[in-house]
């Protein structure tokens, strides 16, 4: 009867006052309940759903440079309750230099309603909202919305479209950060904010923007550079308008997109975070925000990467080779200015012939990118090594302990201690050959924007970046005021070279400790150990010469040394595992409560039990994976349904490019994680989830099989 | 398992190498408050010239507007602009309303047409400079419509920021909002420091040209 009196109400009354769907010019709101029945007390979700004409948009709470969020005043019985609205993760808008953060197509705008304990009859919610809607041109609009419910002894649900609807509008709300945050204030006042998500893969996080929460403390900026670093998510920001200082704890949301083998996926996440006084950030920007570079156009990018280039000449490993080939040229000093001028354009031609074979294997790489697993072969601990004993070995030869053109000295120095144009070429290669690993980590991140250029933009980036190198040699060879300024050639020259060991031997150092981080203390067990096994080697070559049988032997065990240290790589391929020890490992490392650990044999045995059984495919740098453990798979309703259905779950950790794991995604064609596989009981094959989750989702699979069994 | 550890010294390189980045790429920044405020020259709707530096020893108040915008609707239709220009017309303060909207965008005026806007909105500014090509409001990083600021007698930009307090298009709101705008002119002229010297502008987006952003 109450509920006849309810429909005829909502029919007679509702349309003549306010009604739960509002048109305007621009925009199309509805005012939406997740329950067709409340319950007195229990509190229930609204939703303002707002339908944007094309191309326009309405604002999210901190507008930007302009605009206004969306308000929305409640007219509520005594007693009831309506929280602040709960924000979808905004969109950034770019119109005409002003920055603006809102909304496009749809919104929902999330409200949490308590109705009152003593309700009795329908609740009726009356609300006066008003949104700004622009596109050039900015429209103030507003509606008056009025919703009446039903009361009863239980809560029933909405129809299930409804409830899909307010499914994706929570999905399109921020979820907390699972990391910490600080941020530092650089010396100018500017601050960085710091998201210590560790261990992330840069080259697979893109489009990192900070939306601040509010007006005033940070500016509001068109571009972020945000950085994949070790210590995690790097934003630089500008300090806003206000006058005031920096809050105790700067709020906002965090956006970025992570590329998984499936696509991208847009994340979001709230967060907070503190001052930190410890952290004073440098005020420059890096070349190595990869992911901010992307928005560089092309020509900016040449310019970069020739900048790059020219600093290359800077880092001490280049150094010594760039000193010896002035040296070199210095000897030269008095020929022909056409020799020289040939001289400088062969060792050009050589480090371009390089950086272009070096675009090829970046390019190589990128069609093949599903089988190295975005990874990239400068984080190899083996190739770190290898370039470690690289420094080595050119270190020794510099301070004198053998001389250029043994056999050891290998054969791009061979090539460049040969006179002439031959030897200038391939001074050039050996150059970049030095200059590469030098730089490894700064030219990953550069390759890592090449990488997201088509092939011919890759292939400019980096023989820009090359002509950058060969620059400063070049100038010389061309520009006779500059030889007259080179030294006379003499003793000093050799003083020069020996001295230039240091800094080929620091750069050993320096890349002990890359390897350090990569793998952990043991790297550096076997990096020193193989490098006296390589002195060892020289040494042994070193004595006597001739033929004898005691030669053969010195020669024979010194190979023997080589190999030993070269054995070291192997023993480092074996132990990547140690690496997230030795780094401290990620903030948020993969947890194993509540799931077995994923093997083959043991998802063989429990389908054959007949039981059900998911697995779940994750790795600690899977953004992807880590949001949807927090809202699908962990979250109380769907362990109880697990728990309930008498699941098996297993979850297998890919962090560390596990075989078994790589086996099975390959078996079903895929390239990464985040992978889900759900075994119904006696299924002969197991259906794959979508890599976005939601608790609903799991809990519809769930119910699925639960049915099945009654 | 943290395989990519990109060390900072690298980062400092790379940041070497960008410190030539061009920050001018970047969308225009505003000017601090306390520091000598952009100069700048423009033509009034009567062909009369204005430059900043001819006014040293003036107070200046710069107030951005497209007359098509409902926040700046909502201040003359009020009243309210208009009372605060003759309140500083009053006390000797030029006032110089600047029409930036970019030619062909929302609120863009001709001469002719801004002289009309004056006579019928009743407003009383010292003059209103005519600015197609934004060149005022990219000196002074202005984002919205009103956008206000005021040049103290030295020439120290002392007031950046909103007309008022509540940021909304209905004209109710006036009576309960501060003019932050007036506050701080009584403050200047009182010889005081601003008290409220940097406060959010709202209003609708000025309209830059399309083709130089």
């Amino acid at each position: 009867m109450t509920r006849l009196l309810v429909l005829l109400f909502v029919l007679l009354a509702g349309p003549a006052f306010a009604q739960a769907v509002v048109t305007t010019d621009n925009v199309r709101s509805e005012l939406v309940s997740e329950v067709a029945t409340v319950k007195p007390g229990e509190p229930f979700w609204v939703g303002l759903r707002q339908t944007i004409r094309p191309k326009w948009h309405t604002y999210w709470k901190n507008p930007g440079d302009s605009g206004l969020p969306t308000e929305i005043t409640w007219k509520l019985p005594e007693g009831a309750k309506a929280d602040p609205i709960v924000w979808p993760a905004p969109t950034l808008f770019e119109i005409g230099g002003i920055t603006n953060y809102g909304f496009k197509d749809e919104s929902v705008l999330l409200v949490r309603i308590t109705p009152p304990a003593d309700l009795a009859g329908p609740l009726t919610l009356a609300a006066d909202a008003n949104w700004l809607v622009c596109e050039d041109v900015c429209i103030p609009e507003e509606g008056k919305f009025e919703l009446v419910l039903p009361s009863g002894n239980a809560v029933a649900p909405a129809p299930p479209a409804t409830r899909t609807l307010f499914e994706q509008a929570r999905r399109a709300v921020p979820t907390a950060s699972p990391w910490p945050a600080r941020y530092g204030l650089s010396k100018a006042g500017d601050p960085t904010l710091l998201v210590e998500a560790r261990g992330l893969k840069p080259d697979a996080i893109s489009d990192v923007y900070f939306f601040p929460a509010e007006w005033g403390p940070i500016a509001t900026m068109a571009r972020q550079n945000a950085s994949i670093t070790a210590d995690g998510i790097r934003v630089p920001l500008k300090k806003g308008d206000a006058k005031t200082a920096l809050p105790a704890d700067l709020a906002g949301t965090l956006v970025l997109t992570e590329k998984t083998a499936d696509g991208n996926v847009r994340q979001a996440f709230d967060l907070s975070a503190r001052l930190d006084p410890a952290f004073v950030p440098a005020a420059t920007a890096s070349l190595a925000n990869a992911v901010g570079a992307e928005q560089l156009s092309l020509v900016q990018a040449l310019l970069f990467a020739l900048l790059g280039g020219l600093i290359l000449n800077l880092m001490p490993c280049v150094f010594p080779v760039l000193a010896m080939k002035a040296a070199a040229f210095a000897r030269l000093a008095g020929h022909e200015r056409s020799e020289m001028r040939r001289d400088g354009l062969a060792y050009t031609a050589g480090v371009l012939a390089s950086f272009a074979i070096m675009a090829g294997i970046v390019i190589a790489i990128r069609s093949s990118v599903g089988e190295v697993n975005w990874g990239f072969q400068f984080q190899s601990p083996v190739f770190s090594l290898l370039i470690a004993y690289l420094f080595f070995v050119v270190g020794l030869n510099l301070s004198g302990v053998f001389e250029v053109g043994s056999r050891l000295a290998g054969v791009g120095q061979g090539l460049a201690s040969r006179g002439g144009t031959t030897g200038a070429f391939f001074t050039g290669v050996l150059a970049v050959i030095v200059a590469t690993p030098c730089t490894a980590p700064f030219m990953a991140a550069a390759l890592g924007f090449a990488l997201s250029q088509p092939a011919p933009a890759t292939i400019a980036v980096l023989l820009a970046m090359g002509l950058g190198l060969a620059l400063p040699y070049l100038a010389l060879s061309m520009t006779p005021a500059l030889q007259r300024l080179m030294p006379r050639p003499g003793p000093w020259m050799d003083r020069l070279r020996q001295f230039l060991a240091f800094p080929m031997f620091a750069s050993a150092v320096w890349m002990i400790w890359v390897l350090t981080q990569q793998t952990g203390a043991d790297g550096v067990l076997y990096a020193l150990g193989g490098m006296i096994l390589i002195a060892f080697a020289i040494w042994l070559l070193r004595i006597g010469s001739g033929a004898s049988a005691a030669t053969w032997l010195r020669r024979g065990l010194a190979a023997a040394s080589v190999l030993l240290a070269f054995a070291a790589t192997l023993k480092l391929d074996d132990s990547p595992a140690t690496a997230a020890s030795a780094s401290g490992g990620p903030a948020a490392g993969v947890s194993f409560e509540g799931w077995e650990r994923f093997s083959r044999a043991r998802m063989a045995e429990a389908v054959a039990a007949g039981k059900p059984v998911f697995v779940d495919f994750t790795a600690a740098w899977c953004i992807t994976c880590l949001v949807n453990e927090r809202v699908a798979l962990e979250t109380p309703g769907s362990r109880k349904a697990f728990e309930q259905a008498g699941v098996v779950k297993l979850k297998g950790d890919w962090t560390n490019r596990d075989a078994e794991i790589t086996g099975v995604l390959k078996e079903l064609g895929r390239a990464g994680v985040p992978l889900y596989l759900f075994w119904a009981p006696g299924a002969d094959r197991p259906k794959i989830l979508p890599q976005v989750l939601t608790e609903s989702l799991i809990l519809s699979e769930l119910s699925s099989i639960q049915q099945a069994k009654r | 398992m943290s395989k990519l550890n990109v060390p900072r010294r690298s980062l400092m390189i790379g940041g070497a190498a960008l410190a030539l980045a061009p920050a001018a790429a970047f969308a225009s920044s505003s000017p601090d408050v306390g520091k000598p405020a952009p100069q700048f020259t423009a033509v009034d709707s009567n062909g009369k010239s204005w430059s900043l530096a001819d006014l040293k020893g003036k107070v200046v108040v710069l107030e951005t507007t497209n007359h098509d915008c409902p926040y700046v609707r909502k201040h003359y239709t009020s009243n309210n602009m208009q009372d605060q220009q003759r309140e500083a017309a009053a006390k000797g303060v030029v006032w110089l309303t600047v029409a930036s909207s970019a030619t062909g965008e929302q609120g863009h005026v001709t001469a002719t047409q801004a002289n009309d806007l004056t006579k019928s909105r009743n407003a009383a500014p010292a003059a209103v400079l005519i600015d197609p090509q934004s060149k005022v409001a990219r000196a002074y990083g202005a984002t919205v419509t009103p956008h206000m600021y005021i040049i103290d007698a030295n020439g120290i930009l002392v007031y950046k920021g909103g007309i008022d307090s509540i940021p909304s298009s209905s004209a109710a709101d006036i009576p309960k909002a501060t003019q932050y705008v007036r506050v701080a002119l009584d403050q200047v002229l009182a010889g005081k420091p601003v008290a409220d010297a940097s406060t959010r502008a709202y209003g609708c987006s000025l309209k830059y040209p399309k083709t130089s952003s």
